[in-house]
């Protein structure tokens, strides 16, 4: 099957699920979300059997110039894979969450405002898959957008909560600033080198008299992929946004969103950091901004008492690990994973770590009616699995040994010690010490605190299924991580 | 296009971005922008890219801004013209705005002059070559005339089909975000 089947299958889904969301009047639209975690995991299955032109070069449609903007390899497959698992736990997460969105939408007691919630996700799936095979900056850029505009609309998307809707303003208005800075980078770089197809680049920058316009063009649009990735000094949306927005556009946010903005540097900078010209500098630029980011996330998170807020600064101090391990600019080898290679496996780790902690974030802001880290107290006496599991999670995100998210951080370390970037290492080792301080406050809010008046909670069944998968995964792969090291093959 | 009218077009354009910012009144300020676009168009036009300058003023001119002046009117935004603006947000945008020149400036200035060839009968003619023969693009190409209508109408539904249509299904998913934020809520 032509891979690009798999995004014309992902519209229609979205399409259908609209037009029956608006169609089939029930009282509960659960279904909707459930249709669409259904339609996506059929998908996934379909990804497994998905090929390129290279696989079948005597066919009709391999000759189609639609291949000029749309490529198919193994890290295709891979984030393509990553976008439908992220959106189909960010649907599920959306259907436990309906009370609070159908509070703050059309009426508190009916579900009417909540059908376009579901459906809105598969559309930035859509542009999330799209990104992961962008292999022309015009293609990449509306898919980009389609990514972007369906975030404006689902972080704003509680209307009747001015949270949300303030969220909402500066995400519009910042995001567009980010969009502008995109494309006048990419007009620079055409202009530079008269092409926009990456695997024309490469050729036309040896070309060049002088780089010193071509990299004007990669400043700015690391400027404007910045801003999705949410490296500093284009960090300071994150907070408000992540913290105004319903949780589950926050998981998305974090994570979805973030591995969208990575795919697209690490495809966009492939052809300049192939080329002796201009790899110094990004090299440069990407050591500087990892820097910058590790230090602002960590040190920044210390003093958070919202834990979604901490969650905010959480992701940014983990998009600086992962342009450390950018910066270290390491080709992949046969026996060494390269640096694309090893943001793929963190990313991958992050997403299972991420959104499980979602999963149990949304139901204490449910039953508890609140996000601060003391809504969290005394959760290892009335749930102690709960609390056994959101402690596994954390732990992962810090990076303790024996789970996934270890071995991210151990590969970033090798990597950039193998680049002798010792100003990042030490940087990274002390925004890792920082990471176990604010991470374990919350591990010690929920043994060691009292809980007062709080009541145990129940765990509706979506969300303790899925939070069971993702805590187990997260300790599985921190012995074997195999699985996802496969995936990159 | 004679470098006098770059130049007049592009002085047009320069007053009508330093209005936008510089008049306290949206609507003026929103008229500002509609001077600049009718510059851009001039400019487009100097360049023989006739169909995209009738593109400028038709829908960014003609509808879009007279749009947005609906909307501001409609709003009726009072706030703005008593607002007093602080000398630090100044200072700060001038400072990233010098800045942004100097480095745009150092970058120029190291870039090698290159012109385009010029569009007469020769190089139309040659460029007919790529298009199927008897077809409407390539005999107007032949004829040395610029079926720039067509040209981009070709590019667009062949070369750049695909991201054509991944911008349907974002205009789509701007539709759904309007209604779903906007429509009536049930009490």
């Amino acid at each position: 099957m032509p891979a690009y089947y798999l995004e014309a299958l992902t519209v229609t889904l979205g399409l259908v699920l609209l037009i029956a969301e608006a169609f089939v009047s029930t009282k509960s639209k659960a279904w909707v979300g459930i249709a669409a975690a259904v339609g996506l995991g059929g998908v996934l299955v379909l990804t497994c059997i998905a090929i390129g032109p290279d696989a079948k070069p005597d066919s009709a449609w391999a000759k189609w110039p639609l291949w000029n903007f749309y490529q198919f390899d193994s890290l295709a497959r891979f984030y393509k894979t990553f976008a439908l698992v992220c959106t189909i736990l960010v649907i599920l997460l959306s259907i436990d969450y309906r009370k609070i969105l159908a509070r703050f939408t059309d009426h508190p007691g009916s579900e009417n405002g909540t059908g376009e919630y579901y459906a809105l996700p598969v559309f930035a799936c859509v542009g999330m898959m799209l990104l992961a095979s962008a292999k022309d900056l015009a293609g990449a850029f509306v898919a980009l957008e389609l990514v972007t505009v369906t975030f404006y609309v689902m972080v704003a998307y509680m209307r009747r909560n001015v949270g949300s809707l303030e969220a909402g303003v500066k995400y519009l208005i910042l995001g567009a600033l980010s969009t502008g800075f995109l494309v006048y980078g990419i007009a620079w770089v055409y202009g530079a080198t008269g092409t926009m197809s990456l695997s024309n680049l490469q050729p036309s920058i040896s070309n060049l008299q002088s780089p010193t316009a071509l990299l004007f063009g990669i400043a700015l649009v690391m400027v404007g992929l910045g801003f999705k990735i949410g490296a500093v000094p284009m960090q300071v949306w994150i907070p408000d946004v992540y913290q105004g927005a319903p949780t589950p556009t926050t998981a998305f946010l974090s994570v979805g969103s973030k591995a969208a903005g990575f795919i697209l540097m690490i495809r966009f900078l492939e052809p300049f950091l192939a080329s002796d010209m201009t790899r110094g500098p990004v090299l440069k630029l990407l050591a500087i901004l990892s820097i910058a980011t590790l230090l602002f996330g960590n040190l920044a998170a210390i003093p958070q008492t919202n834990f979604k807020r901490l969650l905010a600064y959480s992701s940014i101090a983990h998009a600086g690990f992962l342009l450390l391990a950018l910066a270290s600019g390491a080709p992949e080898t046969g026996s060494s994973l390269g640096s694309s290679q090893v943001v793929s496996f963190y990313l991958a780790t992050y997403l299972i770590m991420t959104l499980g902690v979602f999963f149990v974030l949304a139901q204490v802001r449910i039953q508890r009616d609140g996000e601060n880290i003391t809504d969290f107290n005394g959760l290892g006496k009335t749930n102690p699995l709960l609390a056994l599991a959101l402690t596994v999670l954390l732990a992962a995100l810090a990076g303790v040994p024996l789970t996934a998210g270890f071995i991210g951080k151990f590969f970033v370390f090798s990597l950039a010690m193998e680049a002798k970037l010792w100003a990042g290492v030490g940087v990274a080792f002390i925004a890792a010490a920082a990471g176990f301080y604010y991470y374990l406050n919350v591990v010690r809010a929920m043994w060691w605190a009292d809980p007062g008046d709080r009541a145990a909670i129940t765990l509706p069944a979506i969300s303790k299924v899925c939070i069971a998968l993702l805590t187990v995964a997260t300790l599985v792969l921190g012995i074997w991580p195999q699985p996802i090291l496969a995936l990159l093959k | 296009m004679p470098s006098y009218l770059f130049w007049l077009f592009a002085t047009v354009m320069l007053i009508g971005g330093a209005a936008v910012i510089a008049f306290r009144n949206p609507v003026s300020s929103a008229l500002s922008v509609v001077t600049c676009f009718v510059g851009l168009a001039g400019l487009f036009i100097g360049l023989s890219a006739f169909f995209v300058g009738v593109i400028q003023i038709l829908v960014y001119t003609g509808a879009v801004m007279v749009l947005f002046l609906f909307i501001i009117m409609l709003l009726d935004l009072k706030d703005e013209e008593k607002r007093a603006k602080g000398i630090a947000p100044l200072a700060a945008g001038v400072g990233l705005v010098i800045a942004f020149v100097v480095q745009l400036i150092g970058v120029l200035s190291r870039t090698p002059n290159k012109s385009a060839p010029a569009l007469n009968q020769e190089t139309l003619a040659a460029a007919a070559g790529h298009f199927p023969v008897g077809e409407k693009i390539a005999t107007s190409l032949t004829a040395g005339r610029l079926p720039d209508v067509q040209l981009i109408g070709h590019t667009l539904f062949t070369q750049y089909n695909l991201p054509l249509q991944i911008l349907g299904v974002l205009l789509l998913v701007a539709t759904i975000g309007v209604v779903a934020l906007s429509k009536k809520q049930a009490e």
